[in-house]
């Protein structure tokens, strides 16, 4: 189980190329800024995403992401290494 | 400030329709309730010919085998489906080539209950993905 910084589809792209959802399925929208890591999808899929752009759409405000290669439990093990005393 | 809707239309690719026998990927284990989260989260932001565009999120397996396309798309997916583009359209599912290739929309005409328990049948069984955690960087940057 994962809880994620923005709930998404992790199948959605559109016609950048790019992962999207919308700002306010963020827990913490003010997090949610170009360059800014995230873990994005939902409870049962999840992936470390970078931020791209944010753009005006629809209702809300659309969140482009780029999701980064590896497991979200490969970037814990990774900062566990990197921390360890 | 709020933007319209992205109309797709003028942003269909102009493809052949991919061949009966193609499979379709979706990763995850969907439920009514997600499936229909995603529908309307795809209709807040787009529209077709100037309606809200209800759709679910596929790949074709077009251009590479069906592994590499997992290892570059579905590697953070435990379990993903595999239904057929026959087996879609016969059941009513239209596909819309949206995105850059190979991405597709499921388009979905109501997104409820009933649909959306077709649309969940169709896709049939979630099955364990070979490539989990395979993956060799999401995709090539388009």
């Amino acid at each position: 189980m994962y809880r994620v910084d923005i709930t998404a589809d992790l199948n959605d792209e559109d016609h950048t190329g790019y992962l999207w959802t919308f700002l306010d399925e963020a827990r913490d929208p003010a997090q949610i800024t170009p360059g800014a890591l995230v873990v994005a999808g939902d409870e049962d899929a999840a992936a470390v995403c970078q931020v791209v752009d944010l753009v005006p759409a629809g209702d809300g405000t659309i969140v482009h992401l780029r999701p980064l290669p590896g497991l979200v439990d490969d970037y814990r093990a990774l900062v566990e290494r990197a921390l360890a005393s | 400030m709020l933007g319209d809707r992205i109309e797709q239309r003028a942003l269909l690719r102009r493809e052949q329709p991919p061949g009966r026998t193609t499979l379709v990927v979706r990763g995850g284990r969907d439920s009514i309730d997600k499936l229909r989260s995603h529908a309307q989260r795809t209709a807040r932001a787009w529209s077709l010919d100037g309606v809200p565009l209800l759709g679910i999120s596929v790949f074709a397996v077009l251009d590479m085998p069906l592994e590499i396309l997992l290892r570059r798309r579905f590697a953070s997916f435990r379990t993903i489906y595999l239904p057929t583009v026959s087996h879609l359209n016969e059941r009513g599912f239209e596909l819309l080539a949206t995105g850059r290739r190979p991405h597709f929309t499921i388009r979905l005409l109501r997104a409820d209950d009933r649909e959306l328990e077709k649309l969940l049948a169709v896709l049939g069984p979630a099955g364990p993905n070979p490539q989990y955690a395979k993956t060799d960087g999401w995709r090539e940057e388009g």
